[in-house]
């Protein structure tokens, strides 16, 4: 027994001898892989409904776009992806528009078996106009469910063709068991919807739409193979089109373990490949690259004009929570990274890297989301809105100058905030950097005037002579949010109103939303395309939640502003178009619908090894563009996370000392 | 013992029942469906996608009468949420997540692997631990080491499970790196790197209960005549604890035992979490924070059901480690 237990021991020593902490296969040391995380778990990889950061991870880098966003340039710019450029509208009378989207040559799908379907007898097929249109008739079916339907509105027929295809399936049963292709076909298609031939689709709009375009950078529009939706139907022992991903993209999905990992490898049959499109703008890294991005490490300039992408695999794995993310992060086993806030002032020095992480080559990249956080009135209410008049709106002015954002992002967000002035964050065309709203300076004396103006000096109703009580509708009750409310609410208890943080959950709120009972409210928006209207339709009156369950849930109404809106929002980027939005933020600086409290900041780190890494702002696939060095990386790993062993030597050694002698003295004394 | 076990059975079948009204009187009647719905759609879905929601997975029935109906007719209570609420449970179809649409009984199947790559070496690990070392400080009662080693269960029984975590994997995954931080890897040969630091961590947070369990009971054994008799008799110390003390000390410990056995299918809630092992207890707390009412529902019930199994199992394992214990 005694040298049985001297065997296990011996074992578990030479086991312990070969631990290690590096989570990888140690195959892949020397491969270009990239390595990240994602902390939940996809729920859908239908291009038509993926919305989340994780699933656009997969469905941005698997499946391709006709239309690109340029890596480095900001402001950001489109470029031509599968289409061969950034179509121009034509106007076609009537008030309609046309944009006709040129297909370049040789886009394979994946290979799959789906496409015995369609009887080639390949593994794979081209993709054509016809799979573009089929993705704009999925978007436009309400059985899809697709997040952006209404984004599509304005595509001649779109609607009609929604609204035909449900009646179809409701009043013929043998229509609604047909496969969706064909119950496309059958309802006839979106009228403009019109693919010309296999290499070119044109999309007619009823109505201008300028930023119509915007949408053919996202995922939602990519070519979708009707064979894939055909045979990916989750019944019969089928897996589901929404855990499958046929795509024409840089890569493919080649694991899919989604509540832990993914796996996306080199697409070898991706029309980049082909020497006809080699110098294509979604094919051939950028030229022109900013001297700043050099200087700054961001961008290796060899890399001009070389065909992407350049890593082989990209390996994503599952981490739920933030700190073991982050520490391994810090090990190198995540080649990028976060902050966490548990480890920010680490990290962090003043606005810098920390001397400690500068050592280890880390790099830092700021950028600003295109996002708004802000407190939004219901302008429908008595009190604070609308119907309160002039009264009203001196109040909400007061309220909005007694807000200090800039103590409020130090404390809450580490300082990782761009204070609002307008709802436009920097970076978008109509940003003016020297733009400072005069209610959105902390200025509690201003307020405490503006209050008095209102009616409600030192918080006292002077008609009532009673103090004025508020409602703060929150959707969060941690300990964490309520501190942060109960910030806001202390600034306006500074002027002497009485202000009840009513915190429900998340149903709840929605359910205060739907039945407009709320005063005050925090709410954010981040942008899914980077243009001023983006964000000023939040504020439009057709969109209030009140008349149309819209977006827009301060309920704000503005005559003026709307005609604004609609001037603004078809034009192009021109002067013109800069004079609209000024006019439009002039009125929600006095009007204060909103008090628009920060653009949120992200700071990324990178590993010295990671090259070409710039941080997007926006949501758009930039994997193709980055490279790795795995001879650092791994040179760098083995430095950083060499095992230390002689605690267990000291325990065990501990462990004997003090058992040794109790058992001696046990055994002298029995004897 | 056959008739006790089906009287058992029955009571435990009865328990059920109750478990699964109050499980629906949580989930239906104080959760509305369509607040479930609207939540699993979005907010701006269009109604038909709502209802068409609604109606896949089974949230258009009414609570408890079905008024659509005769009556007399059988419909009247069939087509209603509370009967597909015991059907399903019942049968174990458990239908689709509310979240991801996913089938409920793959995700079961899906995670019950890892769970129990988990949990069973855990709980094997922690058992041989806890018996081995109370055994030892049971020997040595009243000595220094039994003191040293009570300071130290209190101290580790101080400890809130999760500061174990976030310590364990600073400690062992950061500063000595022994063991990745977390991860899963479904390879055998691999899985055992993965899986050495959160059984490490579970054996030291379990650790002090345990040992303090399991020492109380020996040190009670330890002073039966039984054992004096055997010292008489002439039987060594390994003898006496290993043949003597730690036999007749079973059946206390297979009650705390045989509970946990049945968990172990159920997984390891903030283990799995912290260390990214997609077993069932990650499954439940997922299913928690994203609102997958289905999923949630399936996991308490089962855990309920596993429950009773558990005691069920004690009962029965009692007469096996007693033969004195007659189930009648």
């Amino acid at each position: 027994m005694a040298r049985t237990g001297v065997l296990a021991a011996l074992a578990g020593l030479l086991a312990f001898a070969g631990c290690t902490n590096n989570p990888y296969p140690d195959a892949d040391r020397d491969k270009k892989v990239l390595y990240s995380s994602f902390s939940e778990a996809p729920k859908t990889l239908d291009p038509a409904v993926a919305y989340t950061t994780a699933e656009h991870v997969i469905t941005g880098n698997v499946y391709d776009t006709l239309l690109e966003y340029h890596y480095l340039k900001r402001p950001y710019q489109l470029i031509p992806g599968l289409a061969e450029s950034v179509p121009e509208p034509q106007q076609l009378g009537d008030g309609r528009q046309s944009y006709r989207f040129k297909i370049r040559p040789g886009i394979l799908f994946h290979a799959d078996p789906c496409f015995a379907l369609s009887q080639t007898g390949r593994a794979a097929r081209e993709a054509v106009a016809a799979d573009f249109a089929f993705a704009l008739a999925r978007i436009a079916d309400p059985a899809v469910n697709s997040p952006v339907i209404s984004s599509f509105a304005e595509v001649l027929g779109f609607s009609e063709f929604s609204k035909r295809l449900a009646e179809l399936r409701k009043g013929d049963a043998a229509f609604a068991a047909l496969p969706v292709h064909e119950q496309y076909k059958r309802a006839g298609g979106i009228e403009g919807v019109i693919a010309r031939g296999d290499r070119e689709l044109e999309v007619v709009l009823a109505a201008p739409n300028a930023q119509i375009l915007y949408w053919f950078a996202m995922p939602f529009t990519t070519p979708v193979a009707w064979e894939a939706v055909a045979t990916y139907t989750g019944r019969d022992g089928r897996a589901s089109f929404t855990d499958v991903a046929v795509g024409t993209g840089p890569y493919r999905l080649a694991v899919y373990e989604k509540q832990y990992r993914f796996v996306l490898a080199r697409n070898e049959g991706w029309y980049g490949t082909l020497p006809a499109n080699a110098a294509a703008p979604g094919v051939a890294f950028p030229t022109g690259i900013e001297p700043e991005d050099v200087a700054e490490g961001r961008i290796d300039p060899s890399y001009a004009g070389r065909r992407m992408p350049f890593v082989d695999r990209l390996n994503f794995s599952r981490e739920r929570e933030n700190i073991p993310r982050f520490n391994k992060f810090l090990q190198g086993y995540y080649d990028e990274g976060g902050i966490i806030k548990e480890s920010f002032d680490a990290v962090i020095q003043g606005d810098r890297l920390s001397p400690q992480m500068q050592a280890r080559g880390m790099r830092l990249d700021k950028t600003v989301e295109p996002s708004i956080r802000y407190i939004g009135f219901n302008m429908d209410d008595p009190v604070l809105g609308a119907p309160a008049g002039e009264r009203g709106r001196k109040l909400r002015q007061a309220m909005s100058a007694a807000i200090d954002t800039n103590q409020y992002l130090e404390l809450f967000l580490n300082g990782r905030g761009v204070p609002a002035q307008t709802p436009l964050p920097p970076g978008l065309f109509g940003y003016d950097a020297d733009y400072k709203n005069p209610f959105r300076q902390h200025d509690l004396e201003r307020a405490r005037q503006l209050l008095a103006e209102a009616g409600y000096k030192d918080g006292i109703d002077t008609k009532t002579n009673t103090r004025l009580k508020l409602s703060f509708d929150t959707s969060a009750t941690t300990a964490a949010a309520n501190l942060q409310f109960e910030f806001l609410a202390r600034a306006w208890r500074q002027l002497g109103l009485d202000v009840e943080i009513k915190g429900t959950t998340y149903n709840q709120f929605q359910d205060k939303i739907r039945r407009g009972a709320y005063q005050l409210f925090i709410w954010g928006w981040i942008a899914d395309f980077p243009d001023p209207e983006n964000f000023l339709f939040l504020l439009e009156c057709q969109n209030a939640r009140s008349k149309s369950g819209g977006p827009n849930t301060a309920n704000f109404c503005n005559a003026e502003f709307d005609r604004l809106y609609r001037q603004m929002k078809d034009l192009p980027s021109n002067e013109q178009r800069a004079a609209l939005v000024k006019r439009m933020l002039a009125i929600l600086e006095q009007e204060r619908p909103w008090i628009e409290l920060y653009h949120e900041e992200d700071f990324n780190l990178s590993h010295a090894w990671v090259i070409n890494s710039k941080p997007t702002g926006i949501s758009y696939p930039a994997y193709k563009y980055k490279d790795v060095d795995p001879e650092i990386r791994a040179r760098m790993q083995a430095q950083w996370n060499a095992p230390v062993r002689w605690p267990v030597y000291v325990l065990v050694l501990a462990m004997v000392a003090l058992t040794v002698p109790a058992v001696r003295t046990y055994y002298r004394e029995r004897l | 013992m056959a008739a006790y076990l089906l009287r058992r059975i029955g009571y435990g079948f009865v328990t059920v029942l109750g478990v699964l009204f109050l499980l629906f009187v949580l989930f239906f009647a104080v959760t509305d469906p369509d607040d479930i719905a609207r939540k699993a759609v979005g907010e701006r879905a269009r109604p038909e996608v709502y209802a068409q929601w609604k109606k896949n997975h089974g949230y258009d029935k009414p609570l408890f009468l079905n008024r659509s109906f005769g009556a007399y007719d059988a419909g009247r209570y069939t087509q209603t949420l509370l009967f597909e609420h015991y059907r399903s449970m019942l049968t174990f179809d458990f239908g689709r997540s509310d979240a991801d649409d996913s089938p409920i009984a793959r995700r079961l199947w899906e995670g019950a692997g890892p769970s129990l790559s988990l949990t069973v070496p855990l709980f094997a690990f922690g058992l041989v631990l806890g018996v081995a070392v109370a055994l030892f400080v049971a020997f040595f009662r009243e000595t220094y080491i039994d003191r040293a080693v009570l300071v130290l269960c209190m101290l580790t029984m101080s400890v809130a499970s999760l500061l174990y975590i976030i310590a364990g994997q600073y400690l062992v995954g950061m500063l000595l790196k022994w063991f990745p931080i977390s991860g899963f890897d479904p390879n055998a040969a691999v899985m055992a790197r993965f899986l050495a630091l959160p059984v490490l961590v579970g054996v030291v947070a379990g650790f002090g209960a345990d040992v303090r369990l399991y020492r109380t009971i020996f040190i009670e054994e330890i002073t039966r005549d039984y054992v004096r008799t055997a010292r008489a008799k002439g039987c060594g110390d390994a003898r006496v604890m290993v043949r003597h003390v730690l036999r007749n000390a079973l059946i206390p410990i297979l009650t705390n035992v045989v509970m946990t056995i049945p968990f172990l299918f159920t997984g390891a809630l903030l283990l799995e979490s912290f260390f990214g092992i997609p077993g069932l207890g990650a499954l439940t707390v997922e299913a928690i924070q994203g609102n997958d009412f289905s999923t949630l529902r399936t996991m308490v019930y089962l855990g309920a059901l596993l429950f009773i199994l558990g005691q069920i199992l004690t009962d029965i394992s009692y007469a096996v480690a007693d033969p004195r214990v007659r189930l009648s």
